[in-house]
């Protein structure tokens, strides 16, 4: 039973650091620009779509493939801000719209370029293995773990010590005061998506590997991510990650339990039970009036 | 003279077309060729389009003294039961075709059964497997593939005379996954002791969760109801976790692009359930296996076979009914038919539902196949 | 001056939808891919209640419409009801649910709300695909049957056929459609608006806030029930995957691309979705690509909606300035 705990501790963790990924790109669109971005999901798919590209195409080296689709990914992200999303701060709904069609637009791209088939990529840390006691985890696994934790840092050192995340944490708690300071908002916003972007285009070049690259594969880690910004705390980047691990390592525990076919439910019954009990989430702030 | 000419002229111009007068007949086909199904989906595709090829390039099929040759009207369904539905209804009743086959989702198959009954247009389902589908009293559905009651019946004959208890089972949480765990539960005896089910969403590839949950009950052996994309993925993570258990899987996992995504290794001993063993000593089969690779540079699968099967069965009812459209008739024709196919020789019962022949293989150690089932037509290593 | 252009407008529609089967005679795909859309139309209503009038977007809606038509579906097939019966047994079980979810529910602001809706169409999309023995699960439920026909005199009734069904469909969305205009005109709809457009001052004005949204959403509810009974009566099948995530998202796209806040938003919304691809059938692949367009420019530039973008243009040519209060 111990190891059944400890393989679905490093799972969860692993899958966890992929949803911290969204999470965090989620919920910075979101403190900042008060826009809940839905197409997450697909531009995660996106990012594991240009690695596969740069890895067969460009360059055969997996970590380049990586860089160079989360810098694609960015420029793409400043696109989107300036083109579409702007102008629809704070109108959820227009905003869901948006996000809808971007979907539809980004998916179906998807299929017309590259087919509807899955697409695999064999990279050399998904087929060297590690062994653990009689389990078996892939190099990828604490591959993941480790990029995650590495990004984590790095968006934390960024948003505290340097003066481009601190112009992003002055918009996000209040955007007329940080224009008063001399903070040019539009620029902080694309910065934002870019970064935000970028992390999800990260996230699917990393899981692409491990599983298998499909014009589906963002749609679930979207959702999971959303329950956790929600659960950590809607503004909240501490949140977003304890949100982001715990709801993979909360899914992958409760299989042990439950039947797999209700792994979904569980996470969105935790989600309304949260909701319905904390709706300002772990780390949010509670507002007043807002409940 | 002019006039002659001319007359002469008219003349030939009005019987040279009819001499060379080549009708078409067109098909209707209802398929899923985007969304997480499309790879089964172009294997039913290919089925239906090398038929057609074929026949066409035969010159073509003859009624009463005149040649047709097929065109196929595809529509997308996407697995969705309305889009099934307006598909059935538009081929019906805007393409006017006289037979629709195909359909990948056994769901969309009951939406799209009683347009076919109301616009007598007779529907020859291909690839799905719940058995409910022709027990619903439809004289214009028929089934020409194996639904999963006959499907199961094979295995757990295997899986009785093996040592696999407990039985854990991986599935689809779909109508084929779901579908196929429900049909072995029924059929195994009370006292099986059947362990672990793991549900997985058509896309999801992490089996994480299932193998922490297989190695926990000790089962000894894993029926995998999925397609070869999320099989190869399972059997080499189950493997690679140390799990040595005996596999049990479905229709296309007894295939050598099978055996390219993984190893002989991690499937030594594995059985599977088949339509037709690509490399039996059949001819029907062989010459199948040859043109399907010169047309499509890959290897064949069953759902193309059965698709395959399915025009060859249409024109044969075509020809016995002496009409190409008449919904009615061919419907009468369809239910009288005997057809020897790739899969076997196909008729169907009064449910609309043929029996073709379901064969077990078993992959040997050095990556190729051998046939245990049916005990007639058992072949060692390199026959399955 | 308004008043007389609805009503011309309306008895427009009712004429043309009551003579379709006439019109379309010939052509019973077309009245085929009519029924579809007006069976999506009816959900639509139900959440233009939700979102146009009241202010809540519920992403999980086509989570009650299974239940109804779950519901209506194994009171015809496996208990022989009949029709009328069998639908208000299904638009209460729809709407009650909707009233156990609202109340614990409805006290969540605009973003908590919308996701809860989510979860909660998750986890009512797992059921009836995991709860094999009562939904048929993932393979559907097949051989559900259609109303049975009557005869009045020599005049037999049937809903076997397309156009026989179609009409059934046209007067239960005509009667839907009915209520919607009762309840927005009414005092009932009005006090909507006000917590629509500002909860605090409408609470403050003695409306009380969570009683009429939890009236609303149980309404609301009840009525997407009626239409996922509709559409699996029509399909004679049910599947899980009518009543998925994805489809609860195309309602809500219907409602904004036909215009929110509008009595026949729906109705545009449901047959320009609905319909359109079917027609456009060409295209196939390119015309999600090209739907997904549509979208985006919508949200940018034009959130009313096809509703609202024809208001503004009638607005310009009939030289009024565009007045601050338009909902009906």
């Amino acid at each position: 039973m111990a190891t059944a705990i400890f393989e679905q501790l490093i799972n969860g963790a692993m899958m966890g650091s992929i949803y911290v990924l969204m999470a965090l790109g989620m919920v910075l669109i979101f403190g900042v620009m008060q826009v809940l971005n839905f197409a997450h999901g697909v531009l995660f798919m996106i990012g594991g779509y240009f690695a596969h590209l740069f890895f067969f195409h460009v360059t055969g080296s997996y970590p380049l493939s990586v860089i160079f689709s989360m810098l694609s990914l960015a420029l793409i992200g400043i696109v989107l801000e300036r083109a579409i999303f702007r102008a629809l701060r704070q109108n959820l709904p227009m905003q869901i719209v948006a996000s809808l069609g971007l979907i539809l637009i980004i998916q179906n791209g998807v299929i017309q370029l590259w087919g509807p088939a899955a697409l695999q990529m064999r990279t050399s840390s998904v087929s060297s293995l590690v062994k653990i006691g009689q389990l078996s985890f892939t190099v990828q696994h604490f591959v993941i773990i480790a990029v995650v934790a590495a990004a984590v840092v790095t968006l934390y050192l960024f948003l505290m010590r340097t003066r481009l995340g601190t112009a992003m944490r002055a918009t996000s708690q209040h955007p007329e005061a940080a224009v008063v300071v001399g903070i040019n908002p539009n620029r902080v916003y694309s910065i934002t998506f870019a970064i935000a972007c970028a992390l999800a285009g990260a996230g699917g070049a990393l899981l692409g590997p491990l599983f298998l690259i499909f014009p589906q594969m963002g749609d679930g880690p979207m959702l999971k991510a959303l329950s956790a910004i929600i659960i950590g705390g809607m503004g909240s980047v501490p949140g977003a990650i304890i949100g982001g691990l715990g709801i993979g390592i909360i899914e992958s525990l409760s299989t042990l339990a439950i039947p797999t076919d209700y792994r979904d439910t569980v996470v969105f019954a935790i989600l309304i039970l949260m909701l319905l009990l904390r709706p300002w989430g772990l780390f949010g702030v509670r507002v007043r009036g807002e409940y | 003279m002019r006039k002659l000419v001319l007359s002469a002229v008219c003349a030939v111009a009005l019987i040279a077309p009819a001499a060379y007068a080549q009708e078409i007949v067109t098909i209707g086909i209802v398929t899923a060729q985007t969304g997480p199904l499309a790879a089964p989906g172009k294997f039913q595709m290919n089925g239906f389009n090398l038929a057609v090829d074929q026949i066409n390039k035969d010159g073509g099929f003859d009624i009463a003294g005149k040649k047709y040759k097929l065109a196929l009207k595809v529509y997308d369904t996407h697995c969705s039961a309305s889009e099934g539905a307006a598909a059935m209804q538009r081929l019906a009743s805007v393409d006017q075709v006289s037979i629709v086959l195909g359909e990948l989702c056994s769901p969309v198959v009951s939406a799209e059964a009683p347009l076919a009954q109301d616009e007598k247009v007779p529907l020859i389902i291909t690839v799905p497997t719940a058995p409910d589908l022709t027990e619903q009293n439809n004289p214009y559905l028929f089934r020409i593939n194996a639904h999963n009651g006959q499907l199961t019946k094979a295995l757990v004959d295997y899986i009785r005379s093996v040592d696999a208890e407990p039985l854990a089972f991986i599935a689809w949480n779909n109508d084929a996954g779901r579908g196929g765990v429900n049909s072995v539960k029924a059929l195994l005896p009370k006292d099986f002791k059947t362990g672990y089910v793991g549900y997985f969403n058509v896309g999801e590839v992490d089996f994480s969760s299932h193998i922490t949950n297989i190695r926990n009950s000790g089962a000894k052996a894993v029926m995998l109801l999925m397609d070869e994309e999320p099989g190869a993925l399972a059997i080499r993570q189950i493997r690679d976790a140390g799990l040595n258990v005996q596999f049990i899987g479905t229709l296309a996992m007894g295939s050598n692009r099978f055996l390219k995504a993984l190893n002989a290794k991690y499937l030594d001993g594995m059985v599977q359930y088949s339509a037709f063993p690509p490399n039996a000593p059949i001819d029907r089969i062989k010459k199948f296996n040859e043109n399907y690779r010169n047309k499509f540079h890959e290897e064949s699968h069953g759902f193309a076979a059965q698709s395959y099967d399915a025009v060859y069965v249409a024109v044969e009812a075509m020809k016995a009914a002496g009409k190409v459209s008449g919904g009615a008739a061919i419907r009468d024709a369809l239910s009288k038919v005997t057809f020897d196919g790739v899969i076997g020789k196909i008729s169907f019962d009064k449910k609309g539902q043929a029996s073709p022949p379901v064969y077990i293989t078993q992959w040997c150690n050095d990556g190729t196949r051998k046939v245990i089932f049916p005990k007639d037509m058992a072949a060692g290593c390199g026959a399955g | 001056m308004r008043l007389s252009y609805s009503l011309i407008v309306t008895v427009a529609i009712l004429a043309f939808g009551a003579l379709a089967p006439v019109i379309f005679r010939t052509q019973p795909y077309v009245l085929y891919v009519l029924t579809l859309a007006l069976c999506y139309a009816i959900p639509v209503v139900g959440v233009n209640l939700l979102y146009g009038y009241t202010g809540l977007v519920s992403l999980g809606h086509m989570g009650f419409a299974g239940i109804g038509a779950y519901t209506t579906a194994l009171l015809m097939k496996s208990a022989g009801m009949p029709f009328l019966p069998a639908l208000l047994i299904g638009a209460i079980a729809s709407g009650g649910v909707g009233l156990l979810v609202g109340i614990p529910c409805l006290r969540l602001r605009s973003h908590f709300f919308i996701v809860v809706t989510l979860a909660v169409g998750m986890i009512l999309y797992t059921l009836f695909n995991n709860l094999d023995s009562i939904t048929g699960g993932a393979e559907g439920l097949p051989g559900i049957p259609r109303p049975q026909g009557f005869s009045l005199g020599s005049w037999n009734v049937e809903f076997r056929s397309v156009s026989g069904f179609y009409t059934l469909t046209f007067i239960i969305t005509a009667l839907v459609f009915g209520l919607q205009a009762l309840l927005v005109r009414s005092d009932f709809g009005r006090s909507l608006s006000s917590v629509r457009q500002d909860e605090a001052l409408a609470s403050a004005r003695g409306v009380n806030v969570f009683a009429h949204k939890l009236t609303a959403f149980a309404l609301s509810a009840a009525i997407a029930g009626v239409g996922g009974a509709m559409k699996v009566l029509f399909l004679r099948a049910a599947a899980p995957l009518s009543f998925e995530l994805q489809e609860s998202i195309n309602l809500i796209v219907m409602l904004i691309v036909g215009g929110a806040g509008y009595l026949i938003g729906p109705l545009v919304g449901a047959i320009g979705f609905i319909a359109l691809p079917e027609f456009l059938r060409a295209a196939a692949e390119l015309r999600l690509v090209f739907f997904g367009f549509v979208l985006l420019v919508v949200a940018r530039f034009a959130p009313r909606g096809i509703c609202g973008t024809v208001e503004l243009l009638f607005r310009k040519l009939s030289g009024k300035d565009a007045s601050v209060v338009r909902h009906s």
